[in-house]
């Protein structure tokens, strides 16, 4: 039996020309993006960059002063039942210190029009079940964290918007987070995720999206940004290192040296290996290296007057 | 909105905080009643039926619904609450009513439990009591006046954000700013929405042999105030970014 997924016109989340100005200050600067269905969407940049600002721009929690952040088109203010659409962890997740947790997944469950046995679903999938009934001024913070993606997910929504949401999680948490982000994503589930850990990052988002001083730098799939324009790169070792620089750089290649190496800009390890074997060098390593996240970012991030770039799908 | 309000009426009750007013507000009354018809030999039944005003619930109520919204912004929790009712003039509504309702509440456990133990104590002294219909009477105005204040407090809280300085405020303004009013030009001191407006709708001002407004218009006073309130609090509320 085959199925059909029918895409969405409208992508489940799309910023349009968003700007935001608090006084002088322009923290968002005509931002436009998108993200998709069942792939997972990092959202990047430095402190500052204005990720915040989108994310509460989208929730509608801070007022845009031009363009529009939409859910399937739609303001979040004008969502019916908004959480049975958009589950979002804010970086400032609060809880009322005296409230349980249990009796704080009770309230949401109560404004959003959810049965009370969801409550504890929810708190079954974060881990919190044990601790439910103890009062929020005495969770960690990664129990905090936890909670604050329950409630996120107490609607079951398509959509879900985290901000930092490892913040707190100790590895074995992280690792679940993981997992949790990918198995939402896997679901059919749009999932924006802005984070500063990029090692993190780069094992759980399909796409990024990159901003710095509230410009779009890059958006694409993983793969396409961390290519960026120079492509896979190849780190090369060989006795004699010197001649086989001069020999890749007389094929036309961009090289660098890195210590004991050398590194082939935009290269495959194949087409420094037919150099070296036409040259006769002996080599004692060939690899590719891909560019990491971070470099990319580094890269990205660092000109603060480099124009916007999409990458091609 | 009905969800919003059943999700406004269980925060109250999931915190100590409901709890410990009404046990406050009871203890204080309960206190104040024993105390008068301990210390007093004589009733006439206008003295008797002013015993069962002795009710605190208004200033508690007043004082929680500041905590209500104010609380939002003290303990960070805005944030989560508006994400779940993105409409802030009907989250404002909702919490309104709840606070207003949760007056009526506190106000029914206290007069009711001032008015047994009272009575009893007068039957007991052999001193003048109050029959059921003067009690009744009291009653619905004892909790007309809470369920306004509670209302009230909510919209001052959000108004001015800072739970400290709106219940020190509005404490001020109660026992100091409404008096020295009162006392230059009672004609306008009468209006004072936290003390004298609510006099109108009890009948009398305690301590003094003044006329206080007429109960109808004492009400619509409230009501004026509480409007007005609403109304910034609610602009203040609409347009202010979450960041």
């Amino acid at each position: 039996m085959f199925g059909c997924a029918i895409m969405p016109a409208v992508p489940p989340v799309e910023i349009e020309n968003l700007t935001k100005r608090f006084g002088s200050v322009e923290a968002v600067k005509d931002l436009s993006f998108d993200i998709e269905p069942g792939r997972v969407t990092g959202f990047l940049g430095p402190n500052g960059a204005g990720k915040s600002t989108t994310l509460r721009a989208l929730l509608g929690l801070v007022r845009p002063s031009a363009g529009s952040a939409t859910f399937d088109g739609h303001h979040y203010e004008q969502l019916d039942r908004p959480s049975t659409h958009v589950g979002a962890v804010l970086e400032d997740a609060a809880f009322h210190p005296g409230r349980s947790g249990r009796n704080h997944l009770r309230v949401l469950a109560v404004t959003g029009d959810h049965p009370q046995s969801r409550v504890e679903e929810v708190l079954g999938i974060v881990g919190l079940t044990d601790a439910a009934d103890r009062p929020a001024k005495g969770y960690s913070m990664g129990m905090r964290q936890r909670l604050a993606i329950a409630s996120a997910l107490l609607g079951d929504p398509q959509v879900l918007i985290l901000d930092e949401p490892t913040n707190g999680l100790d590895p074995p948490g992280i690792a679940w987070m993981r997992d949790l982000v990918r198995g939402q994503a896997r679901e059919g589930r749009a999932v924006l995720i802005s984070s500063h850990l990029l090692a993190e990052v780069a094992q759980s988002v399909d796409d990024v999206v990159i901003i710095a001083k509230g410009r779009l730098r890059a958006r694409g799939t993983l793969e396409q940004v961390l290519g960026g324009d120079e492509g896979t790169s190849t780190e090369v070792r060989a006795r004699e290192i010197d001649r086989l620089a001069q020999s890749l750089q007389a094929h036309g290649h961009r090289v660098q040296r890195d210590g004991e190496a050398l590194l082939v800009l935009g290269v495959a390890p194949e087409q420094v290996g037919e150099v070296a074997a036409a040259e006769r060098v002996a080599l004692r390593y060939l690899a590719p290296r891909a560019r990491s996240l971070e470099a990319a970012f580094l890269e990205l991030t660092a000109d603060d007057g480099a124009p916007a770039w999409e990458v091609p799908a | 909105m009905s969800m919003l309000l059943r999700a406004e009426l269980l925060k109250l009750r999931t915190t100590r905080t409901f709890v410990a007013l009404v046990g406050s507000a009871l203890g204080l009354s309960l206190l104040s009643v024993v105390l008068v018809v301990l210390l007093n030999d004589s009733f006439t039944e206008t003295d008797s039926r002013e015993l069962f005003t002795s009710d605190f619930s208004p200033l508690f109520i007043l004082v929680l619904g500041i905590m209500g919204l104010a609380g939002e912004w003290r303990h960070r929790t805005i944030t989560g609450t508006i994400l779940a009712a993105p409409d802030r003039l009907r989250l404002l509504s909702a919490k309104v009513l709840a606070y207003a309702a949760a007056g009526a509440l506190l106000s029914a456990i206290v007069t009711v439990s001032i008015m047994v133990v009272g009575s009893l104590l007068l039957s007991i002294g052999d001193k003048t009591t109050v029959g059921i219909a003067d009690l009744a009477d009291v009653l619905w105005r004892n909790l007309l006046i809470a369920a306004l204040l509670g209302a009230l407090g909510v919209c001052v809280g959000g108004l001015l954000r800072n739970q400290i300085v709106a219940i020190v405020g509005v404490l001020v303004l109660w026992f100091a700013v409404e008096p020295i009013v009162y006392g230059l030009d009672p004609d306008v001191g009468k209006y004072a929405p936290i003390g004298y407006a609510p006099n109108g709708i009890l009948g009398f001002i305690p301590f003094t042999e003044d006329k206080p407004l007429d109960e109808v218009t004492a009400i619509l006073v409230m009501l004026g105030w509480i409007g007005l309130f609403f109304a910034l609090t609610a602009q203040t509320l609409r347009s202010r970014d979450l960041v």
